[in-house]
């Protein structure tokens, strides 16, 4: 049983990364109604970014490199947004899609190439510290990395809901074109959204690294899977479904491991989604699924 | 000139794969399972080939059966999914796909030695066509007949009623219901036969390959089987084509000389080549 | 583009025939794309360092007593089978004589595979090509095809030699646990045919392994399971990437065995740029340490091509000088047209086929029937951020 809960809540603290990565992927497509498969690879992208901190400032504290990979995002986020949403026009899903698809390959090949493939020490943040309770453990660094998600993810909402910036971003989603009747610029919130939510992502990636304690190019392809897994069983475009199902998705995913076996585990997963896809199709906390 | 020759086999497989994805993609379905299908038809025809001691071209044909039969059975749950969802619902199967042949296990003794496919290990040693002394002009012979059979079949549902009704699923589902298309009929039967190209594919490529494993159809594979259709444009069957040979011949071959450079410029050069075109190659205009 | 590629290669082929020196072409190709990017790396640079030193050296012998220089082209296969099928044909479509690589042996199984099985069966179209490997090092694939060829250390006999030195040095301990990473062909093979059965047959006793996936990243699970089995010896057969997150984990946990045992390819300078700390004192046996002035002179001349050495590249440093003393001895004519070119590779594979010992780095290896060789070895542990030389049975 002592298993069983430690399974779940070493899943749950991580789930808390995948939240983030889905609570991205979510607003992209709440907004432009497009998926951005580069946005795993952009956070972990950002993360690396970051490690030019340590490379300006030998010694840096880890503190700054998350706020590195956290710029990093924004920047990162902004070019993605003119590689594969400003100039293809919103009447080709999938042209934006494959040019996604392209930027996901050409930033795992940059970092490659600057890293020759080999994992890069990611700073963490109380690596070293464990919380007892007698057989029970936490990690001490994911407790951090929970931590921080949170309040990144309490500070979205406050954004998307207190403020005109999140008022815009939400009347574009909803409406476009009415949006754009009551002078909101388009083409600016959609921007700003991708800002946004690199920003979030490049947090994201900085978090992930602390947690593993290394970056590789290896991360890239199982976040994204698990990213969007997550969106879809949170619901696309909503933002509390991609942090539930972030959550739950973590925690599942240990569970299935400690019965199943890491082989089986993946599997497992695929079934958890095909079961919401036939249950619950619009995800947790389904949003306007009638739009396709 | 071996070389010409097993790129135009590669060639040739990949634009197989490419079209089992280019039929789905014209009822606006976006599937990233045809690499299951595909891992499907290349375990079922190795299987069939060194463990039953069958000769290739029959077992190709249970490989499309296999590979029709599975993607007719995803396509009704297909259904319910709209847009994006099946994108990644359909990813979420050719995982699962995968993550099955990873724990597959099935060999059986032949002489002193075992064969077939061993899990994480992967399936060794398809060798038909060494076997049978195929010379590699022979072998790719034998894999565009396939593809020009296909090609042909697919060329001549575009020029049939059959063909206008996929597109019409695929512009305006809503309007094509209200002239009585069965939606689902279509749907599934466009599912159904690009399941059973992609398992041809997949047969083929296990046997120029002679060895397969689950990491051979991963997310790469089946994004690759997505792009060529959408690079190359829905107008028509050459623009997968064309595609294929633009991201074989020229991106990761002809590119060669570049050294380094030839990995950094493939991501760079589909990103571009969705901006200039982002209808594909054959996309045509959109009617405003 | 088409016709800028050909007017390309018609300006290579000219100058080619306008060069005074004889050349004989090696095509040494690997992985240089993703997470193995830096085998390829380190592959090419020991190529170039040890052609280097022939050439500087006089070049190889060809058999009207000229003398030829050796010309080393790289092709990255990205660890693609598809695209190593391809790099293959394209190199057999060259005037290269022979082919050394993969780096990977999920590309070098597809790869053997479509090469003739039998020298001389008229009946197997399969391609007439010698390939020499130098890093692929899954258990058993050389047999596959009579021209492929492999200098990569067996690991069976390392493991079997460790294990059974192990048990004389620590006595007390006698139990082992594995962890493998399930999903490399390569780690797996190892952990269920090599090192399970090595410490089992020095009377170990294996209470069990845990397993992860190549990209994981959460062990907490695994090292739990570590932990509960309380053996003596823990062993780990995974690459640099998951081999740290384990032992990171194994610290937090405070998992301390006895004697930590890790797998050949985590030798490398990534375990340690990793996790020095967690890893000090694994064991690893390996079939290349800088211990005498030959190894360490390779060592050096290959970092002067901008590539590390460790056993893998040293295996295509090694090969280069093996190539030579079989051309040498099988007298090949240099020449690039087409026929003498087939008549070369052929010469190579039967003098390939016929060594029954090498010259390596660390001494004389030994050839077997299965065109595998039996490297001198020793064991290597971490220590201070360093792989020193635990123990040198030579």
């Amino acid at each position: 049983m002592l298993d069983f809960f430690q399974a779940v809540s070493d899943g749950v603290l991580f789930g808390a990364t995948y939240a983030l990565i889905g609570i991205g992927f979510t607003l992209v497509f709440g907004v432009m109604h497009k998926i951005n498969m580069a946005y795993a690879a952009a956070s972990i992208g950002s993360a690396y970014a970051a490690l030019l901190v340590l490379k300006l400032m030998a010694g840096a504290p880890p503190w700054l490199i998350f706020a590195g990979a956290f710029v990093a995002g924004g920047v990162l986020g902004y070019m993605l947004y003119l590689a594969c949403f400003h100039f293809i026009p919103l009447s080709s899903p999938l042209a934006t899609l494959m040019s996604t698809v392209g930027m996901l390959l050409l930033i795992d090949e940059v970092i490659v190439h600057v890293t020759a493939g080999m994992p890069q020490n990611f700073p963490a943040m109380y690596d070293d510290v464990m919380l007892r309770a007698g057989e029970f453990t936490l990690r001490g660094d994911l407790l951090l990395v929970f931590g921080v998600s949170v309040v990144a993810m309490v500070a979205l909402l406050l954004l998307l809901y207190r403020t005109r910036l999140g008022l815009a971003t939400r009347a574009v989603s909803q409406q476009a074109v009415a949006a754009q009747l009551c002078g909101i610029r388009v083409g600016q919130v959609n921007a700003m959204t991708f800002v946004v939510t690199g920003l979030l992502g490049g947090l994201a990636g900085a978090m992930i690294g602390a947690s593993v304690g290394a970056l590789s190019p290896l991360l890239t392809t199982p976040l994204t899977v698990k990213g969007l897994i997550v969106t879809v069983v949170g619901g696309l475009g909503s933002i509390p479904g991609a942090i539930v199902a972030g959550l739950l998705v973590g925690g599942f995913e240990n569970v299935f491991q400690l019965y199943r076996g890491v082989t089986e585990r993946d599997l497992y997963v695929m079934l958890l989604l095909f079961v919401f896809l036939v249950f619950r199709p619009g995800g947790i906390f389904g949003i306007q699924d009638d739009r396709g | 000139m071996d070389f010409y020759f097993g790129l135009a086999q590669l060639i040739g497989v990949h634009t197989l794969l490419g079209l089992s994805a280019y039929i789905v993609l014209l009822t606006g379905q976006v599937s990233l399972a045809q690499a299951a299908f595909y891992a499907i038809g290349a375990y079922v025809a190795g299987m069939l080939t060194v463990l039953g001691g069958w000769h290739l071209v029959p077992a190709l044909g249970v490989s499309a059966l296999a590979g029709a039969a599975i993607a007719c059975a995803v396509g009704f749950p297909a259904l319910r999914v709209k847009g994006l969802m099946l994108v990644i619902a359909t990813l979420a199967f050719g995982e699962g796909v995968r993550l099955i042949f990873f724990n597959f296990d099935y060999q059986i003794a032949k002489g002193d030695v075992k064969v077939g496919p061993l899990g994480g290990e992967g399936f060794r040693q398809i060798r038909f066509f060494p076997e049978n002394g195929w010379s590699t002009a022979e072998v790719m012979l034998f894999i565009w007949a396939f593809v020009i059979l296909v090609m042909a079949l697919l060329w001549w549902f575009d020029r049939s009623r059959y063909g206008s009704v996929l597109r019409a699923v695929g512009e305006d589902e809503l309007a094509a219901q209200s002239v009585g298309i069965n939606l689902t009929a279509v749907k599934v039967s466009a599912m159904t036969v690009g399941g059973g190209i992609a398992g041809i594919a997949g047969a083929l490529y296990a046997h120029y390959t002679t060895h397969i494993e689950h990491s051979s159809f991963n997310v790469l594979v089946a994004t690759f089987a997505i792009a060529y259709p959408i690079v190359g444009g829905l107008q028509n069957v050459f623009g997968t084509l064309l595609a294929v040979i633009f991201v074989q011949g020229f991106l990761i071959e002809g590119l060669r000389d570049l050294g380094d450079w030839r990995n950094l410029l493939f991501g760079a050069l589909i990103v571009l080549a969705m901006n200039l075109r982002p209808r594909g190659f054959f996309g045509g205009r959109r009617r405003a | 583009m088409k016709k800028l590629t050909l007017a390309v290669a018609l300006a290579f082929a000219a100058s080619g025939a306008l060069a005074q020196e004889k050349t004989i072409k090696i095509a040494g190709f690997g992985a240089k794309s993703g997470v193995v990017r830096s085998f390829g790396i380190n592959s090419e640079a020991a190529l170039l360092a040890a052609s280097d030193v022939v050439n500087k050296g006089g070049g190889v012998k060809l058999a009207d007593g000229s003398k030829a220089k050796l010309e080393i082209t790289f092709y990255d296969d990205r660890c693609n089978a598809e695209e190593g099928i391809s790099v293959i044909r394209r190199i057999a479509g060259t005037d290269a004589v022979v082919a050394v690589g993969p780096t990977c042996s999920n590309v070098a199984e597809p790869l053997f595979g479509i090469l003739q099985k039998k020298v001389g069966d008229s009946g197997d179209s399969g391609l007439q090509m010698p390939v020499f490997t130098d890093v692929a090092i899954k258990v058993g694939l050389a047999k596959i095809s009579e021209w492929a060829f492999r200098n990569v250390p067996n690991e069976m006999t390392m493991y079997g030699s460790l294990f059974y030195w192990l048990k004389s040095k620590y006595p007390n301990a006698q139990t082992i646990y594995g962890g493998v990473e399930e999903d490399f062909a390569h780690s797996r093979a190892t952990w269920y045919s090599v090192m399970k059965a090595g410490a089992e047959a020095s009377g170990y006793k294996v209470l069990g392994n845990s397993k992860w996936l190549l990209n994981d990243s959460n062990f907490a699970t695994q090292v739990r399971e570590m932990k509960s089995a309380k053996a003596d010896v823990i062993a780990i057969s995974a690459h640099p990437f998951t081999t740290c997150g384990v032992l990171k984990e194994m610290q937090r946990q405070g998992v301390k065995p006895k004697v930590l045992v890790g797998l050949t390819s985590s030798s490398s300078l990534e375990t340690l740029e990793g996790c020095a700390k967690q890893a000090e004192g694994m064991i690893i046996p390996t079939s290349f340490a800088p211990v005498n002035k030959e190894a360490t002179n390779a060592a050096q001349t290959t970092a002067k091509f901008k590539g590390a050495a460790d056993l893998h590249s040293m295996a295509a440093w090694e090969n280069i000088f093996i190539l030579k003393r079989v051309m040498e001895a099988e007298g090949i004519s240099g020449k690039h047209d087409a026929a003498s070119v087939q008549a070369d590779r052929r010469k190579i594979r039967d003098g390939l086929a016929k060594l029954k010992t090498t010259n390596g780095l660390l001494g004389v290896s030994k050839r077997d029937d299965e065109r595998e060789a039996d490297k001198p070895y020793l064991f290597v542990h971490a220590n201070k951020g360093e792989w020193k030389v635990l123990y040198n049975p030579l």
